[in-house]
């Protein structure tokens, strides 16, 4: 039944409205041939894939489209509405974070004859949306039509670690439909991104301000991405707490139950202050806010601001109302607990030791249980010691990824999926600590040490700088290093 | 790390028939479930082929129907997360009689027991009996029963003494009446886990077509005792060998057993020819290698990171670990921590720590639950609890872990089960959880706190449950202040202390729940 009305709709727009109302115009097919990295053997790439998706012509000769369709691309290629002939495209800026892009083609021809569509505002709920796109990969356009469900804070599937605003619509989302737009009124309110297995009926678009946020961030040339405010926050409901904060029993105010370390909300905020207001929105008990009518958790607010910004805070602390600038920062740790994109992991190859950063997507060479016991002791490094020992943290935790068998290292039982602690004495802060400690003297002997069991392996310094090249020849190791 | 051998799933009392035990998996692994339960079910149509036909074979000496008894025990099983409802569970077992009035069995199964009882014959009466004596470490029990008129007529099994033979295993049990007894392959002696407890020793491995072996079927050869069965997966059962039994038994029956020691340290083997050479050991590459000495339990003189252990009791160790066990092979050095000795004796060893050979009298830890972080086992204790104004705060160690399933490690949640590896510290010796909330008006706003580990409670450092106790009586300003472990979860809840007496009871109320605590003075 959808799928007729949708036709309709089309039927109509073809035959009565103009060229500026025919967006379909601007929609192109992108087609992608990507390989990416792996990060258990990091100087390898995996197997060419080919893929599709979506994008829309926007002004500045740039095409919008999601991150996820042009990560890890070795050849971009787009094609415009009932045109046969493919032109070659490159990525300018990519979000991985709010899983954007755009792209850019260097014939000029491409853009001959196109309107470049305009974005609208963040829709209201229950309004009907029409989504442009290539769903299955097929070579006509397709067109859904649906309502916006709901407007909240959503998992953006693409990095896994963070929550953007989101949009959920009832309009069939299919893959191929990725990075095309979601029209209402002839203007561009968001750009199809992602479903949810297991829920019937629901799509997901970027909304406006999530695009519009993405589009001041490049204006300086560099994207830098969402910032948080580093605040752990838990909803103020108990009446014995609010008393004890001295607080009226009214639903307002959220309490900061800690600080993420490092972070610059260290210096203006303590546990147990409570947020009133951000920016000009009063925060609920729950922590919530409104935004454009819709309720949705305050992080909303701290994602309107750009990287190296303040927002005035409203707190109570010690029984008084007073307010704060707290600053604002994209996390530069938080990148190794999401998936990361384009690019390839730093790596230092030594006598067959492959030596490299922990990260999401090194465990998940572990397969689908790498949380247990194999990689458990990785696993509390990457996710739990900056929270719960931030003095003993290590900025860039490096493993021995594998050993390449080689008589240098045959008889090592550490075998690889190892945390490094020291090298020759020198304590392993970072990947560059790996090289400095190998070329530090070491009495004819390397030593390296492991945790958290105190393991360790020695080397002969001479063999082993004798067997290096050999061994990166005989794996096919170009390079014995990216840093 | 050698595999750990599972604790089987319980079966019903309902179902509790000698045909329908689950035979014990060997391997950890999402499909332990279901191996457990086909087995079971393979076992129930065995059981019913069998009523029809004859025992398989004849018992040789046939005095074992003389020896061996038949056990039920009824105990006490726990819901973790439910502690204050006990149930009524029923398992039936395998009893040898040793002695004068003495019976021997496993400890499995006897903990939080609440009837005992004998049956000779594999039929008819009961007699009710009781444990006289118990070592969960050792997975050996001694009952006794007071009525004269059980015993009449049973005559004490004998164990083999000296090596054990590797020919002519039968395991004998009860069936339907019958004494059943059926051929045993010899697979192998290894060293692993224990069936109750941390420590690795000596076990045997035999297979064989009887189906469900694992509760204390005699293995025996030549009309003596050559081991008792712990557990099956497949067709490979494993036995608490005699030469492991015999000497405990012998050391309680002359009042002298302090219990079974144990190597608390971790070794690694060592290839790397550069690693000996780093350590300066002259020769043959040999020894394990020391890499951990935990801080407890308290050993003086104790091993050191990178030493290397040469010998043991006077035999040497390979650079992989192994020594040459004059009757049973090369075994792991982890077996000469038990192997005829108890926790308190010395074992000699020789080792090389900083360049230079030394001998080190190593006085062997008692074995005890209580030694890691999370305490191992909780035999014979109700589980403890607290409920304060609705918060259900439980100490946190293996036993609630397995509350997860077997699989625990994988579904318990992570940094739950991290705690299993790490050490007991200074300040902290052991840990409590905030399990889960009893949603009730007075916790309007945390009804969603679960699973997090208790840091302090009105400032006071908590290891465990009385220690909750004991900071709940000093509220601070009208207000207890509960803050939870660092981590990327709730930190802090405040309850108003006036009211929590008052909420206490309104939800035991309400939930059903008999009494506010069960904690122990000393767990």
């Amino acid at each position: 039944m959808k799928f007729i009305c949708s036709l309709l709709a089309v039927l109509a727009l073809s035959t009565c409205v103009t060229l500026a109302a025919d967006p379909e115009r601007a929609v192109v097919q992108i087609f992608t041939f990507s390989q990416e990295a792996d990060w258990d053997e990091p100087w390898k790439f995996g197997q060419l894939r080919r893929s599709s998706g979506t994008g829309f012509i926007i002004k500045g000769r740039r095409i919008m489209t999601n991150a996820h369709v042009v990560s890890w691309a070795r050849q971009l290629m787009v094609k415009r509405y009932q045109d046969p002939r493919p032109y070659l495209a490159r990525v300018v800026f990519v979000g991985h974070d709010c899983d954007l892009a755009l792209l850019e083609v260097e014939d000029s021809q491409f853009y001959n004859g196109v309107e470049p569509l305009e974005f609208g505002p963040l829709p209201k709920v229950r309004s009907t949306v029409v989504t442009y796109g290539y769903p299955a990969g097929g070579e006509q356009i397709s067109y859904t039509r649906g309502v916006v469900s709901r407007i909240e804070l959503q998992t953006y599937a693409h990095i896994g670690n963070r929550s953007l605003l989101g949009v959920q619509t009832d309009a069939a989302i299919n893959p191929g439909n990725s990075g095309g737009p979601v029209i209402q009124d002839d203007k561009v309110i968001g750009v199809a991104f992602q479903g949810m297995p297991g829920l019937e009926n629901a799509g997901f678009f970027i909304p406006a301000p999530v695009i519009n946020h993405f589009l001041d961030d490049i204006k300086d040339g560099k994207y830098d991405g969402f910032p948080s405010a580093g605040i752990r926050t838990a909803p103020l409901q108990n009446a014995a707490y609010r008393r004890k904060l001295k607080l009226p029993d009214n639903d307002k105010g959220v309490r900061v139950d800690s600080i993420v370390p490092g972070t610059p909300a260290e210096k203006v905020l303590r546990p147990d202050d409570v947020v009133l207001q951000v920016g000009n929105y009063p925060v609920g008990s729950d922590g919530s806010i409104i935004y454009e009518g819709n309720r949705m958790a305050l992080a909303m607010v701290v994602q309107e601001m750009q990287h190296g910004q303040s927002m005035p805070v409203k707190i109570w602390r010690d029984a008084k109302e007073q307010t704060v600038a707290v600053p604002v920062e994209v996390s530069a740790t938080d990148k190794v607990l999401g998936n990361q994109y384009d690019l390839p992991p730093r790596y230092f190859v030594y006598a067959g030791l492959v030596f490299t950063p922990i990260s999401l997507d090194y465990l998940k060479t572990f397969g689908r249980g790498w949380s247990d016991t194999a990689g458990a002791e990785l696993t509390y490094e990457l996710f739990y010691r900056r929270q719960e020992s931030p003095k003993t943290v290590r900025s860039e935790p490096i493993v021995l990824s594998t050993v390449l068998a080689d008589g240098v290292n045959a008889n090592f039982r550490v075998r690889g999926r190892a945390l490094v602690d020291k090298i020759n004495g020198i304590r392993i802060e970072r990947l560059e600590d790996v090289i400095r400690a190998f070329e530090s003297p070491s009495n004819g002997q390397h030593v390296l040490e492991f945790m958290p069991k105190n393991t360790f392996e020695c080397l002969e310094r001479a063999e082993a700088d004798k067997a290096n090249a050999d061994i990166l020849k005989t794996y096919g190791i170009q390079r014995d290093r990216r840093l | 790390m050698k595999p750990s051998f599972p604790t089987a799933a319980p079966f019903a009392a309902n179902s509790s028939t000698a045909d329908t035990r689950p035979a014990r998996p060997l391997e950890l692994g999402v499909w332990s479930f279901f191996e457990t339960w086909s087995l079971g079910f393979g076992a129930l149509l065995i059981a019913i082929f069998a009523s029809f036909a004859p025992p398989a074979s004849a018992a040789p000496n046939s005095d074992w129907e003389n020896s061996l008894v038949y056990l039920e025990v009824t105990r006490k099983a726990y819901e973790v997360f439910q502690p204050w409802t006990p149930k009524s569970r029923t398992v039936q077992k395998n009893g040898l009689v040793i002695g004068a009035r003495e019976i021997l069995t496993t400890a499995e199964e006897l903990s939080d027991r609440t009837l005992v009882r004998v049956q000779r014959g594999g039929r008819g009466k009961w007699w009710n009996a009781e444990v006289v004596w118990l070592d969960y470490h050792a997975n050996l029990a001694v009952l006794t029963a007071s009525d004269a008129t059980l015993w009449q007529g049973l005559k004490p099994a004998s164990f083999i003494t000296g090596k054990l033979p590797k020919e002519g295993l039968q395991i004998v049990r009860w069936r339907s009446g019958n004494l059943e007894t059926r051929k045993a392959e010899f697979n192998q002696f290894l060293v692993e886990d224990a069936r109750l407890s941390f420590f690795q020793h000596l076990q045997l491995e035999a297979s064989t077509e009887m189906q469900a072996v694992g509760w204390a079927e005699p293995l025996v050869a030549n009309g003596k005792v050559a081991g008792l069965a712990t557990g099956q997966g497949g067709n490979n059962a494993r036995f608490l060998p005699a030469s492991f039994i015999e000497p405990i038994l012998a050391a309680r029956k002359a009042g002298k057993y302090p219990g079974l020691g144990f190597f608390p340290f971790t070794w690694t083997p060592v290839e790397n020819p550069s690693t000996f050479k780093f350590l300066k050991l002259p020769g043959d590459p040999r020894g394990a290698l020391v890499i951990d000495v935990p801080a407890t339990p308290k050993v003086e003189p104790n091993l050191k990171p990178r030493d290397l252990i040469l010998q043991v009791d006077g035999f040497d160790v390979d650079n992989q670990g192994y020594y040459k066990d004059p009757d049973y092979g090369q075994l792991i050095v982890e077996n000469l921590g038990s192997r005829r000795k108890f926790a308190g004796e010395i074992v000699k060893m020789k080792i090389w720590r900083d360049g230079a050979q030394m001998n080190l009298d190593y006085r062997l830890p008692k074995l005890d639950y209580s030694v890691k972080l999370l305490v191992e086992q909780t035999f014979d204790q109700a589980p403890e609890y607290l409920i304060a104004g609705g918060l259900i705060l439980q100490p946190l160690n293996i036993p609630l872990l397995r509350g997860f399933g077997e699989d625990w490690k994988r579904r318990a949640p992570f940094r739950l089960a991290h705690y299993a590896g790490e050490p007991p510290s200074a300040e902290r010796s052991g840990l409590v959880v905030l399990t889960s909330v009893l949603p009730d008006p007075y916790l309007v706003g945390y009804q969603d706190a679960r699973f997090l580990v208790v840091d302090t409670v009105n400032g006071q450092k908590i290891s465990r449950l009385a220690d909750v106790q004991a900071a709940l009586q000093k509220p601070q300003d009208g207000f207890h202040t509960v803050e939870f472990q660092r981590g990327d979860n709730l930190r802090r809840i405040v309850l108003d202390a006036a009211q929590m007496d008052g909420a206490t009871k309104r939800i035991l109320e309400r939930y059903r729940i008999p009494a506010a605590s069960h904690v122990e003075a000393n767990p």
